[in-house]
């Protein structure tokens, strides 16, 4: 008894055994689809200058969640060294910053041995940027939490089926993952990546944005009211149906109605509930650029140049080796 | 008692500490500063005086060396040089006022000489820093070698090259800043039109794509409940008609003006064919087309074209038996 008595006492002093805590991997895999996950490193070659750098982070944070937030890349890193680090993580698509002759380029590629697309950053706008010129920047916590998005425009047209826009297209979607639609819940669709493709000045249009579903055909004072939980000044108003039914002037930004509602599968939230109509309301986050396609090569930085802009050629692309990821 | 001692000799030892550099410092001119409070204290007599003046008249800087050495000996035997200009000009003529302290002053020749030497001594004294003048190299300032207002000018020249490097450097800096913000666009208008354009066409493509999940989740729900192993075989199904449905919609893409993650919309697109056969308890062929009963009626001809369909109806119905 006395040695129960002491054993007892033991465990008690030391207390019980914490189970061994499991750090939740990232998938490799998606679960839904069974497709790989491609995951991006966004880094930079070269001394950047202050603006670029933000650039940098904006990118990152845009790429999220399957990239690394909070890479610390070194002056002596060689592109060798991203490739063993890339390997065993599963890193599929790297996107590097370099500011060679004070121009800023940007370069898109697939590791191992993917190609690689170079582009001249035309101008670019920072996230701070677009932040401080919005009256009302919006950024909930979770905007992050999912991956973004992609809406090509503009690759197409003209009926021109160019293989340097062929190889851009299918390389931007493979960057993000996809999405299965019999199962993906809107509620995790929140951010959209338009590349808009502009023939005339083979400039492509590079903007970010946040989704945001307003419920429609409800006046713009019960919308807020219900949204905000404010208690609506009555002080004019003789009767609660004045506050109801008064008519509201549309403001400018009201969307073009007709062309944005859905008609959503599922309750969002309170306000967005299912088979009712809503309207898509998109807000800029992010960084915007213009991007101007200069070269592509077939290896990872290296390797034969299948097209380039300012070549000898007359830009149009060599009959490409038909680089598919 | 031991406390007594102790105390006495910390009191002396901080005062040694902390007075040696006063008393060395007091040492060197207590000599002459005692000669200099001498002389000042004894005038010189009235005979004296008669002599300064004498020598004042006579005074003629072109003496020479010889008598100044003379005279100035002596005169060192007479009286003390107080001259202020000795303990500036040079550390010897200091040393020499020090030295002549305690001289008797009743000699008179030496007295006498000793008035004359006190002007040799001033001149010694002008000799001694003029060639010191002329020894210094000047520096080839644009304001002059000895100006009395030299200080002041310097500083007015530092101050003005000083605003010159500013300038400079701000010039540079703007240059650099230049170069470092090319291609960062500050914007101006948010929206204009270009954007908004852009927007709506982001907005097209999530209105488009949300509609097709909205048509696939809620069919899907519709057969969900009831029919869990149907939508394995339509998963099946799906996969088996992945590859060929992607390239053709891939071509249908382009052509399209807005590809739009063409593979999911081949699953749509495959999904919907299917689902417009609707439940299938509802369809009229139901349990009435499976391989255990044959239909008569139809021939086995079209059997290629209805495979598709068939199959899926075919496990169906054998589910439900």
């Amino acid at each position: 008894m006395a040695r129960f008595k002491h054993n007892a006492r033991r465990n008690k002093k030391w207390g019980s055994a914490k189970p061994p805590v499991l750090k939740k991997q990232p998938p490799s895999v998606d679960h839904v689809t069974g497709s790989k996950i491609p995951k991006s490193f966004v880094f930079a070659r070269g001394k950047l200058p202050g603006p670029l750098k933000q650039l940098e982070l904006d990118l990152r944070k845009m790429m999220l969640p399957y990239t690394a937030l909070k890479l610390k890349e070194k002056k002596r890193n060689t592109l060798k060294d991203f490739l063993n680090v890339a390997g065993p993580m599963g890193v599929t698509h790297f996107l590097i910053l370099s500011n060679p002759k004070s121009v800023p380029h940007l370069r898109v590629a697939r590791t191992p041995q993917g190609p690689t697309l170079t582009f001249e950053i035309h101008e670019y706008a920072l996230a701070a940027d677009i932040a401080r010129s919005q009256s009302r920047p919006r950024c909930p916590q979770d905007l992050f939490k999912n991956s973004p998005l992609i809406v090509l425009s503009g690759f197409g047209a003209g009926g021109q089926h160019l293989k340097h826009l062929e190889l851009m297209t299918i390389m931007f979607q493979n960057i993000f993952p996809t999405i299965d639609i019999n199962t993906v819940k809107l509620a995790s669709c929140q951010r959209i990546v338009l590349l808009n493709y502009n023939s005339e000045e083979k400039l492509i249009d590079f903007r970010h944005y946040s989704v945001r579903l307003q419920p429609v055909g409800v006046s713009r004072r019960i919308r807020k009211l219900v949204q905000n939980h404010q208690v609506p000044d009555l002080r004019n108003l003789q009767d609660v149906s004045d506050f109801v039914t008064k008519a509201g002037y549309g403001s400018e930004s009201e969307p073009d109605e007709e062309a944005a509602t859905v008609s959503l599968a599922s309750d969002l939230d309170r306000v967005n509930r299912a088979s009712t109509k809503s309207a898509v309301r998109l807000q800029e986050i992010g960084p915007r650029m213009s991007l101007r396609l200069v070269k592509i090569e077939e290896g990872l930085c290296s390797g034969g140049v299948i097209f380039t802009e300012f070549g000898k050629g007359d830009g149009e692309a060599n009959t490409a080796e038909g680089e598919e990821d | 008692m031991q406390a007594d001692p102790n105390p006495m000799k910390r009191k002396r030892k901080p005062i040694k500490s902390k007075n040696p550099k006063k008393k060395k410092t007091t040492t060197k001119p207590s000599g002459a500063m005692a000669a200099v409070a001498e002389a000042k204290r004894r005038k010189p007599s009235k005979r004296m005086l008669k002599l300064f003046k004498k020598r004042a008249q006579n005074y003629h800087s072109d003496s020479d060396d010889d008598d100044e050495e003379e005279v100035v000996e002596e005169g060192r035997r007479g009286e003390a040089t107080p001259s202020d200009g000795n303990d500036e000009d040079g550390s010897a003529d200091s040393e020499r006022g020090g030295g002549s302290e305690g001289d008797d002053e009743g000699d008179g020749e030496g007295g006498h000489r000793g008035g004359i030497t006190r002007f040799d001594e001033g001149c010694r004294a002008f000799r001694v820093a003029f060639s010191k003048i002329m020894k210094r190299k000047l520096p080839n300032d644009a304001l002059g070698p000895m100006l009395s207002a030299h200080k002041k000018l310097v500083v007015e020249k530092l101050v003005e090259e000083e605003a010159e490097h500013k300038a400079k450097g701000e010039a540079k800096k703007e240059k650099i800043l230049q170069a470092l913000e090319k291609g960062h666009v500050k914007l101006a208008n948010f929206l204009d039109a270009k954007e908004k354009s852009l927007i709506k066409i982001a907005t097209k493509g999530v209105v488009r794509l949300f509609n097709e999940v909205s048509k696939a989740q809620i069919s899907q729900r519709g057969l969900n409940p009831s029919r869990t192993k149907v939508a394995k075989e339509l998963a099946k199904q799906r996969k088996r008609t992945f590859s060929p449905e992607l390239k053709k919609s891939s071509t249908q893409g382009h052509g399209d003006h807005l590809p739009f993650n063409s593979s999911k919309l081949s699953n749509s697109v495959e999904k919907e064919n299917d689902d417009e056969l609707g439940w299938a308890p509802l369809r009229d062929s139901y349990m009435l087309t499976s391989s255990k009963l044959k239909d008569w009626d139809k021939m086995p001809d079209p059997a290629a074209s209805v495979g598709q369909d068939v199959f899926p109806m075919e496990s169906s119905s054998s589910d439900e038996e």
